[in-house]
C-alpha cells in the first residue's frame, strides 16, 4: 500500500484490502467484462491473474493473509467449464481442507471466499465484490487475528515496526 | 484373539509376559519369513533403549523384554538405514505411533509395505530417558541404576529393584510434577496398535496366565502368516482368550482413551481464544530454523522443501517467517501421527508436536481422515471425485 493511500485511509473509514486470485479464462475475463461495461464496483481488491484456479497452492492464500490481505478471494470457472478440464475441481477440493485449516491456526475461515464466475457474468462479479467488501468490513482488519505477524497491515494496527518483508503483495 | 506363550523356557523368562514377541520374531527369522527384526535393545541401562536390527536368534534374544525409556521412531529408521525395506524383509516391533507412522509412510511410497511385518506392542506411553532417571531418584528415592525393570500398569509406574523389591507411584502424581510420560504420549489415544499386522500386550490376560502370557490379536493376512510360522515351528503355544479377558482389555483401552482426551483438552486450552494465532506464534517465534522437526518427521519426505523457496518465505531471517511453520502444519497437519519426534528434537523446546496435533484433531473433525488407521484410507486431497451440484 502506498504511503499516500495509508495516510488517506487512516483519516477516513477503514477499508478492507482484498486479494483476488482470478483464473485467466473465466473470472479474469469476467472482471474485464465488468470494466468494459463501465460497472462501478469497490476498488478494494488487487487482482492476481493465474492460469487456472487449480494452479493455486493453498499456501499462497495463507501468504496473502500474512502479507496483510484482510480477505482472500479465489474466483474460478464453473464446473465443467475449466480450460484444463479438472482444475476447478482440484481447487474446490483444496478449499474444503483449507477452511478448517485456517480455523485451526486461528484465522477466521470466512476471510477466505471461493466462487465461480464465468467470462460473461460481469454483474455477478460486481455483486460479489460489493458483498465481499461488506463482509470484510464486518470482520475487521486481519491484524486483529495475526497481531504482529500481519506484515502489510496499516501502521495504526501493527505493533511491529521494522522487519524485512519478502513478498509484500501491496508495496 | 489368543493368549500366547513361548515354548522355550529361557525365552519365557527373558521376555516380557511369556516371551511371545521374542518367539514370533525368532520363528519368523528361522523360517526365513524375514531377513531380520528391527527391535529396541537396551544398552548401558534400562534408560537407554535404541533401535537395533537383529539378524540372528541370539541378537533377538538380547533385545527381549520391554523398555519404557525409548522415545524412538522405528518408521524413520527403516527408511534411513534399511533402504526403506526395498530389498530387506523386516519384522519390526512397533508401538502404535510407530505403526501409524509406517502406515502413513507406506501410503506415500516411502516404505515397501510388502516387506514390512509389523509386530505391534501395546503402549501406554514412553518416558524421556534423562528426566526418568531424575524421577526415580526424586519419587522412588533409590539409585536409578538399581532398577532392573519398569512397567506401567493400572495407572501406576511400577519398578523392580535389584533386590527384588517393588515400588509404585501413580502416574498422575508424577505427571503433575512434570515427570512421567512424554507430553505426546499423555495425549495419545492409541494404546493397542490396531493398524499393525498383529498386536501383542499384557492387557486382558486374566486367570492363572496373568503376567505369564501375552494377549495376541491378528489384524491382517501378514499377521496370520507370522503367527502360523511361530506355531507351526513349535516356538509359540496359543490358547483362546476368554471373553472376560477380551472385555477387560477393551475396558482398559477405554480408560486410557478417556484419559488421553482429558490431557488433550487440558493441553490444547493453552492456545484457545480469539488470539490463537498470536498465542501460537509467541512460542513458535523461538524457532532457530534448525529443521530438526522436518528431519525427524516421518511424514515430511520431499526432496525439495517448499520452505526453501524464496517466493514462499525470506531466506536467512530469524525467527523464520510464519510461513515456515504454517507450511509444515499444512503439509503434515492432516496426517500427523503425534509421535513427538519433532518436539524431542527441538532445541528451542517449542511444543511443536502439540501444535501439530491440535491442527490434526481439528482437520480430522472436518475431513474425517484418521491418520495411520489403515493403508486403504486415501490421504485427504489425494483422491477426489467430480460431483456437480
Amino acid at each position: 500500500m502506498s504511503q499516500a493511500e495509508a495516510a488517506q485511509s487512516s483519516e477516513q473509514e477503514w477499508e478492507p484490502r482484498i486479494l483476488t486470485f482470478c483464473c485467466n479464462w473465466c473470472s479474469y475475463a469476467g472482471a474485464d467484462s465488468a470494466g468494459t461495461s463501465r460497472m462501478q464496483y469497490p476498488t478494494n481488491m488487487r487482482i492476481i491473474r493465474i492460469m487456472c484456479s487449480g494452479r493455486l497452492n493453498p499456501m499462497f492464500i495463507v501468504k496473502g493473509f500474512l502479507s496483510g490481505a484482510d480477505m482472500v478471494m479465489m474466483l474460478g470457472c464453473h464446473f465443467g467449464d475449466c480450460h484444463y478440464l479438472k482444475g476447478n475441481f482440484a481447487c474446490n477440493a483444496r478449499m474444503t481442507l483449507l477452511k478448517p485449516y485456517l480455523q485451526a491456526i486461528g484465522i477466521n475461515p470466512e476471510r477466505l471466499y471461493w466462487n465461480q464466475i464465468s467470462a460473461s457474468e460481469a454483474i455477478k462479479f460486481k455483486e460479489t465484490m460489493e458483498n465481499i467488501v461488506k463482509k470484510g468490513k464486518e470482520l475487521g482488519p486481519i491484524a486483529n487475528e495475526l497481531g504482529v505477524h500481519a506484515q502489510g497491515a496499516g501502521a495504526q494496527t501493527s505493533k511491529k515496526t521494522a522487519k524485512a518483508v519478502a513478498g509484500d503483495f501491496f508495496s | 484373539m489368543f493368549y500366547g506363550k513361548a515354548t522355550d523356557q529361557a525365552t519365557q523368562e527373558r521376555g516380557e509376559c511369556g516371551g511371545a514377541v521374542t518367539a514370533i520374531l525368532t520363528a519368523a527369522l528361522e523360517q526365513n519369513l524375514v531377513d531380520g527384526a528391527l527391535v529396541i535393545k537396551r544398552s548401558e541401562s534400562i534408560y537407554d533403549g535404541f533401535p537395533f536390527f537383529a539378524t540372528t536368534k541370539e541378537e533377538i534374544a538380547e533385545a527381549s523384554g520391554s523398555l519404557h525409556c525409548a522415545p524412538t521412531l522405528s518408521a524413520k529408521v527403516i527408511k534411513n538405514y534399511l533402504n526403506a525395506a526395498r530389498d530387506t524383509r523386516v519384522a519390526v516391533t512397533c508401538k502404535p505411533c510407530d505403526a501409524r507412522a509406517i502406515v502413513e509412510m507406506g501410503k506415500r511410497n516411502q516404505l515397501n509395505m510388502d516387506n514390512v511385518y509389523m509386530v505391534g506392542v501395546n503402549c501406554a506411553g514412553t518416558m524421556p530417558p534423562v528426566p526418568a532417571r531424575e524421577m526415580i531418584r526424586k519419587f522412588y528415592e533409590i539409585d536409578p541404576d538399581d532398577v532392573v525393570k519398569e512397567e506401567i500398569a493400572k495407572g501406576k509406574l511400577i519398578i523392580q529393584t535389584k533386590d527384588g523389591e517393588h515400588k509404585e507411584v501413580s502416574i498422575d502424581t508424577l505427571e503433575k510434577e512434570g515427570y512421567g510420560r512424554r507430553k505426546n504420549c499423555q495425549r495419545c489415544e492409541y494404546n493397542i496398535p490396531r493398524m499393525a499386522d498383529i498386536a501383542c500386550g499384557n492387557w486382558g490376560v486374566i486367570g492363572p496366565d496373568a503376567g505369564q502370557a501375552t494377549f495376541i490379536e491378528v489384524f491382517t493376512d501378514k499377521g496370520q502368516k507370522l503367527l502360523d510360522t511361530a506355531t507351526s515351528s513349535g516356538a509359540l503355544t496359543l490358547t483362546d482368550a476368554p471373553p472376560e479377558g477380551i472385555a477387560l482389555r477393551e475396558k482398559l483401552d477405554g480408560i486410557m482413551v478417556k484419559m488421553a482426551h482429558k490431557f488433550m483438552d487440558a493441553q490444547f486450552a493453552k492456545y484457545d481464544g480469539a488470539d490463537k494465532f498470536e498465542k501460537m506464534f509467541a512460542d513458535l517465534d523461538r524457532c532457530i530454523l534448525c529443521r530438526n522437526c522436518i528431519i525427524n518427521c516421518p511424514i515430511c519426505y520431499c526432496e525439495e522443501c517448499f520452505t526453501k523457496k524464496d517466493y514462499v518465505m525470506a531466506q536467512g531471517t530469524l525467527p523464520p517467517e510464519p510461513m515456515f511453520h504454517l507450511t509444515r502444519l499444512m503439509h503434515i497437519g492432516p496426517s500427523c501421527v503425534d509421535c513427538g519426534q519433532c518436539e524431542d528434537g527441538c532445541p528451542a523446546e517449542i511444543p511443536i508436536a502439540m501444535i501439530t496435533h491440535m491442527v490434526q484433531t481439528d482437520l480430522q473433525k472436518a475431513t474425517g481422515y484418521v491418520p495411520g488407521r489403515s493403508l486403504e484410507d486415501p490421504i485427504p486431497l489425494s483422491e477426489w471425485e467430480e460431483v456437480q451440484e
